[in-house]
């Protein structure tokens, strides 16, 4: 029951972060687009620069939930993989309810207020005359921490899960980076070596 | 207790929590607003009206918006797609025939591998286990050095966060607010001539000590000059051609940064794609493991933002300047305090961390003692090779150690990273007695 619950917040962050992650293409031949036609055409766009930042500012803020998910926020964690599971998830319950709720549900009533005033007058860029909307990007940030916030449920969940068990329960799998890919599946391969040669 | 009391108490327990191993960028979160409640506190105000949620969102809302962290994803997304487009084998065999004549050919090959790969990936981690995989076993076999092996390979792919276009350099402007195009052009002599410094070395230790590099059998160097050329051109020809028309497009003025690192990654994919490695598998895990690592770094600004304006509103960046300036260092004194301190600080903290949160500390007092912040930029880049270098907790050693095979001990590789730490302590202080060497290149380029 909890185990499902921990996994369907997962499953929503990281669907939410890959949907927001392919901004990244749109931003690349968007911005290719642009130099090309300043340089090519010699009639630059007027949207390029409100966009970049608009889908940028998307992509990173929206994939702070799926982030978490994967425990990709990056932690000083040379002391902490010394200890047993249990003492870690202890640590980072009491720190989940010290600092990571306080910081996120602040976040998420305060900017509650400043996307919905944004929404409220339809905000547009001032950088360009042809008034690119900026209100959708503020709007995103309660919704964003919300999820924040959702996903640090599943985070504490998965703590007493934790501190119950002794051992950290698997978590949602798509890509790892490549350098521990290739370290689990060389220590794999050598382990199974040695499996071989008994 | 007086306000800058509890600065230096939250100071202190951040400290702490990082020691306790939470997510950086949630533990400035939280304490910006924990202690922010208390900064802005007004007695009959209401508990919502606080000033501490204006500043939390305000933050936000300036690194979502921020024109040159929009290159981050970009660059990391261009790295991504380098990463898996099957171009290194190709390249490091390049590489090695057209190097063949060299002394310590597979070394230096090795290393120019690792130092361009890295370049244009930007990450380090991959390319290290990548040439430890492709690169450290051919050396092994031919009987090379295993601590010369070693080190080559780890200094050579740590090199990818300093030589532009590098995502630290960016991370480094937003920090500082110094130009990204200025500190590309001041950070280019200082990382060719650590590059530089890198092969000589090999060369000369190849050189006086043929043992440590024995020749290569006489099939592996009997390649004409045609086929070595023709190997260049499909390898390295393309990537060289992608770093600099990214790089020169950057500091020529022809494109922000921005602009180049899309233009890098859409030529990339393209690259990607004439190797015929664009899979869709391999674009979604570029894509998501571009969210991924833009969020990490993007939260910890918008943590650290809010950390540090409730810091130094509670008086305590006033404190820690009152605090050295009583200390009455000189300018050489004081660059040695702050970059012995970031040294330590890279044995168990990335280079994400310190710059974005450590850095900053030390950036309100470089006026004070005439420290341009570019030279003060590019001394710390240069310091946060060693990061990845030193043991005991040397990222780069162990990545080697993780797929090294099982008779090489982590210590023979710390050994083999040992000279090429040396290296770079020699070349910050060539760049501190030679200034030339970080504004030499800007001058010409922008004039001042």
């Amino acid at each position: 029951m909890v185990k499902t619950i921990t996994l369907g917040i997962d499953q929503l962050s990281r669907m939410v972060g890959h949907a927001f992650a392919w901004c990244i293409i749109i931003l690349t031949f968007g911005t290719s687009y642009e130099v090309f036609v300043r340089y090519a055409l010699n009639d630059p766009t007027s949207w390029a620069f409100d966009m970049s930042y608009l889908l940028y500012g998307a992509l990173f803020f929206m994939g702070g939930a799926y982030t978490l998910s994967r425990d990709g926020h990056v932690r000083g964690d040379f002391i902490y993989r010394m200890w047993q599971p249990r003492a870690q998830a202890c640590i980072d319950l009491t720190l989940y309810i010290l600092f990571f709720f306080p910081g996120v549900l602040a976040l998420m009533y305060a900017g509650w207020g400043y996307g919905i005033e944004a929404f409220r007058i339809r905000e547009v860029s001032v950088n360009s005359p042809v008034g690119i909307p900026v209100w959708q990007l503020k709007l995103l940030i309660p919704f964003g921490a919300a999820l924040l916030t959702l996903q640090g449920l599943s985070e504490v969940l998965r703590c007493i899960m934790c501190i119950k068990d002794n051992r950290w329960a698997p978590r949602l799998h798509d890509v790892e980076e490549l350098e521990n890919v290739i370290i689990a599946e060389h220590s794999g391969r050598t382990a199974a070596d040695k499996g071989d040669a008994k | 207790m007086s306000d800058p009391a509890i600065a230096l108490m939250m100071l202190g327990l951040f400290i702490f929590i990082i020691l306790l191993g939470f997510p950086i960028a949630f533990t400035l979160m939280g304490m910006g607003v924990g202690f922010g409640f208390y900064a802005y506190f007004q007695v009959g105000q209401d508990f919502f009206d606080s000033r501490v949620f204006y500043l939390l969102t305000q933050n936000t809302w300036s690194i979502m918006s921020n024109d040159v962290l929009v290159a981050v994803p970009l660059f990391l997304f261009m790295g991504y797609v380098v990463e898996r487009s099957n171009i290194l084998e190709k390249l490091f065999y390049s590489l090695q025939v057209a190097l063949r004549h060299i002394p310590g050919s597979l070394a230096v090959a090795a290393l120019l591998t690792c130092a361009m790969f890295a370049t244009a990936t930007g990450i380090v981690g991959a390319v290290v286990t990548l040439m430890g995989l492709l690169a450290f076993p051919v050396m092994l076999k031919s009987g090379y050095d295993q601590k010369l092996s070693a080190g080559v390979i780890c200094a050579g792919g740590t090199l990818g966060i300093l030589i532009p276009p590098s995502i630290m350099l960016i991370v480094y402007s937003a920090t500082a607010s110094v130009s990204v195009v200025k500190l590309y052009a001041a950070a280019m002599v200082p990382g060719f001539l650590l590059a530089g410094l890198y092969v000589a070395y090999v060369i000369t230790r190849a050189v006086l000590n043929p043992k440590l590099t024995p020749p290569l059998p006489k099939e592996a160097t009997d390649v004409s000059w045609g086929t070595a050329i023709l190997l260049l051109v499909k390898a390295f020809v393309p990537l060289a051609v992608l770093i600099f028309s990214v790089l020169g497009s950057i500091l020529f003025g022809l494109a922000t940064p921005t602009e180049a690192a899309a233009v890098g990654a859409a030529g990339a994919l393209a690259l990607a794609a004439a190797y015929r490695a664009l899979t869709w598998q391999r674009l979604r895990e570029a894509v998501y493991l571009t969210s991924r690592t833009s969020a990490m770094v993007c939260f910890l600004f918008v943590g650290s933002w809010t950390f540090s304006s409730v810091f130094s509103y509670l008086g305590g960046e006033s404190l820690i300047k009152d605090f050295v300036l009583g200390m009455n260092l000189n300018t050489v004194m004081f660059l040695m305090l702050s970059q012995l301190i970031i040294f330590l600080l890279g044995w168990p903290l990335e280079w994400s961390e310190i710059i974005i949160i450590f850095v900053p500390i030390f950036l309100p007092l470089l006026k004070h003692f005439e420290v341009d912040p570019l030279m003060f930029g590019i001394l710390v880049a240069l310091n946060l090779q060693t990061s990845f270098l030193t043991p005991p907790l040397a990222m780069s050693a162990y990545y080697l150690k993780g797929i090294a095979p099982p008779h090489i001990e982590l210590w023979t590789i710390f050994k083999g990273c040992f000279p090429f730490l040396g290296m770079v302590f020699v070349t910050m202080a060539m760049v501190y007695i030679f200034p030339q060497l970080v504004f030499w290149l800007p001058q010409v380029i922008y004039g001042r």
